[in-house]
This record gives structure tokens, sequence and C-alpha cells, in this order.
């Protein structure tokens, strides 16, 4: 499914400095007031499900140092030398993701970081995004690299993969790598049918 | 996050030097509280007693300096650790009627209808008290937090960001019914980098204002427990009336 511009939309806010908030909490009723005490818990989801799609593109045009870096300096160091060498200019998660012939080492770094937030109760990070790029990442390796990157059992890793490229939101590019990473799980050539 | 620093007391007849240096830091901390609790006091005083309501702040003062100041009630206070809200409403209420009493022992009783009149409905007037004592504690909770997010000498130059992004996404929609911005124009907005500097900016506001809440109920409460358990009764407080509206 292509992602559709979305509408255009009015934003009613007021300005910086316009926003009164004790005034705000004093005229409000308590249903308000305790939509506002709820904003406080930890576990209520950041972003709302039709921001998925946004979120993703991000996450792809996003600077693989900016998150993977987070993990060590001598990983981001290595981060840096292997998206610089061999003249690949992998800048990017998309630069990763789609390049005819990425760095393995890097889509592990992917993977560990996706599974990271995954794993993380507090992460921010949508579950949706995260587990779309640990299976991309997995996706990149067996298409691009005939290398297996998960221990995953098959049965499990084809679920996965059929999961997220059932995502509305995900676009085209991402769904076929991990259809073409499917197909080749199963043994099946593309097009080879049932 | 230091406390609020007290400010001139609403109590100018209060003679501070008087009651000692023991008890300084103790009454200061109640002059603070005080201050800042004074309008849900008078809510609910003008609420139970409603032909009162042109003595109200003279009472809320001798109240203040009477009862909570030179009867060790804070002493008593700290031993309803978790209850003071109610503690503080039922020594408001007892201190009026006592008051009520020996101006009937000086006067004539007053009528029936008047005693009516003066204890209407005591479940409203607790409501009234207690909602406007959620509207304190969450007003002053965000007047700390932005203060904290805009104060300059933070060392932490993305701060403002933390309260621009918690007022855009969630003070926004809940007071205003304002849209929230789209993700697009907070990438743009905030310079954000990824989806997890995104999500960190606003976890980290809704960690800043749970902070300041925290702070603020703990000024009164007490301890953690005392705390977690206050915040638990203002949202079921809160829910239930939001249920019945």
């Amino acid at each position: 499914m292509q992602d559709s511009p979305p509408p255009a939309v009015t934003v009613k806010t007021t300005d910086m400095s316009e926003f009164d908030s004790s005034s705000a909490v004093f005229k409000s009723r308590a249903n308000k007031l305790a939509a506002l005490l709820a904003t406080g818990e930890e576990r209520t989801r950041l972003w709302r499900p039709d921001e998925l799609a946004a979120i993703f593109r991000h996450q792809m045009a996003a600077p693989m140092l900016v998150d993977l870096g987070g993990f060590d300096a001598r990983t981001a160091n290595k981060i840096k030398t292997l998206s610089e060498a061999q003249g690949l200019l992998l800048k990017s998660f998309a630069d990763l993701l789609h390049h005819p012939a990425p760095v393995k080492e890097l889509l592990e770094l992917a993977k560990d970081f996706a599974k990271a937030n995954l794993d993380h109760p507090e992460s921010g990070l949508p579950g949706e995004i995260a587990a779309t790029l640990y299976y991309a990442s997995i996706a990149a390796a067996l298409v691009r690299l005939d290398a297996r990157i998960s221990q995953l059992p098959d049965a499990d890793l084809q679920r996965g993969l059929k999961w997220t490229m059932n995502q509305a939101w995900l676009d085209e590019e991402t769904k076929a790598l991990l259809a073409t990473a499917a197909e080749k799980l199963s043994g099946k050539p593309k097009g080879a049918g049932a | 996050m230091k406390p609020e620093p007290v400010q001139s007391s609403i109590f100018p007849r209060t003679d501070w030097a008087g009651l000692g240096q023991a008890a300084n830091a103790d009454t200061a901390r109640l002059d603070q509280l005080i201050r800042q609790y004074w309008q849900p006091l008078r809510i609910f005083l003008i609420a139970t007693f409603p032909s009162l309501k042109n003595d109200a702040d003279t009472l809320l003062q001798d109240f203040a300096e009477d009862k909570i100041l030179k009867d060790g009630w804070l002493r008593k206070a700290d031993q309803n650790r978790g209850r003071f809200r109610d503690f503080l409403k039922m020594s408001l209420r007892n201190f009026v009627l006592d008051r009520l009493n020996r101006a009937d022992a000086k006067n004539p009783p007053l009528s029936l209808d008047e005693l009516e009149q003066e204890f209407p409905q005591p479940e409203n007037s607790a409501e009234e008290f207690d909602l406007a004592w959620a509207r304190t504690v969450l007003a002053e909770t965000l007047r700390r937090m932005e203060a904290d997010c805009k104060n300059p000498a933070a060392d932490q130059p993305r701060r403002s960001h933390f309260w621009e992004m918690f007022r855009l996404r969630l003070l926004e929609p809940v007071f205003n019914d304002a849209e929230p911005p789209a993700y697009d124009q907070l990438i743009e907005q905030f310079h954000l980098k990824s989806p997890t500097d995104a999500s960190n900016t606003l976890l980290s506001a809704k960690r800043i204002f749970k902070t300041h809440l925290n702070q603020v109920i703990k000024e009164y409460a007490g301890q953690d427990a005392a705390t977690a358990a206050e915040i638990q009764a203002l949202e079921h407080f809160l829910n239930r009336l939001a249920n019945r509206d």
C-alpha cells in the first residue's frame, strides 16, 4: 500500500507566550484534569498508530551513527569506519538496508539496536518500528549477502517477516525486501507460486 | 530540584520570631503549604459554611495561626501522613464549628433553617475542596515544570524543548482540544535526529512532569509511599468525577 499524503490539518495551538497552564487547569473539568494526570504514566503510548509511517520514514532517514553510536565509543568508531569503508558511504538506515552489498556487521548492529528497543520496557520507540527494523536487517542480510544474522527458527522468522510486510504503513521498497527474504527462506524462488 | 523559596507570608499577623528557632522550619513549611492551598481551603470553608463567606479569609488566617501553628498540629498531621488533605479539611471544619459554638454561647442560637444552611452537603463541599486541591497541585506542577524547562541556567541546552513538546503534544490537546502537531512537523520544529530522539524528548518531558508532580505532593504528603498513594487517590477521585459528569 502506498502512503497517502496526510490530510491537511488545521493545528489549533496557541503561541508559546499565550498558553497559561494555570488558567487552563483552573478552568478545566475533572475529565481534563484526569487526562493531564494520566500523561505522567510512561506506559501510555507516545505516538498514534497513524504516525507510524512518518516515524518509519524518519527512522530510515536517520543517520546510523545517531542511534547505533549510542552503544559505546568503540562501537561508534567501528560504525564510522565500516560505513565509510569501500566507498559505501552508508549514512542512513535506508542506505544500509537497501544497499546491494551492505556490511554484515552494520546489519547486525542495526538488528541489535532494534532488539534492544523491543526488549526495553521504557523504550520510547514504537514496538512496530523496532520490530520492522529488526526483521528488515535480517532480511537484508538474507537477500543481499545470503547470510543468517539471526538464530530464530525458520518458522518464527517467517512469521515475523510476514507480520512486518503486512503493516499498512510500511513503504513498498521495504515490503519487497521482506517478501524476497520470506521467499528465500521458504526455498521458493520469487514468482514460483504456492 | 529545590523547593520553591518561601515568599512573603499571607499571614502578616503571625509573629514568626516568637515561635522559636526549633519550630522555624516547620512553620515556614506550613506557611508555604497553606499559602499554596489557600484557595481549596477557602472553597471548602465557603461550601461548608455558606453564611461565613464574608469572614472566610479572616477565619482561615485564624485557623492557620491559632490552630495549625500553635497546637502541635503539624505533629498530629505528620502522624497522619498520606491523609494530610483529609486531616486539614477535618481540622478546618472542627475549628469553624468550635468558633460557631463559642458564638452560640454568647448569642441566641441559630434558627433551624439557618442551621440547615450551615451544613448543606458535607459530601459536596468535600468534593469541591478535593477538586480545587487537585487543580492547585496540577497548576503548581505545570508552573514548576515550565520554569524548570525554561531555566536558562539549566545545563541541558535542549531542556526548553521538553516543555514545548509537552505543551504541543499533551497540554494543548487536553485543554484546548487542539489537534496534536503531526510527527513530521515535530521533526522540523525540534530538529529531531531520529524517532529515538523524538521519543526520548517526549519521554523526558513526561518524566519532568512526573518529577514535579511527585515533589509538589511530597511537600504535604511526606514519604514516597504516601506520595504515591496520594497520586492514586487524586486519580481515582478525578476519574470518578469525570465519569459522573
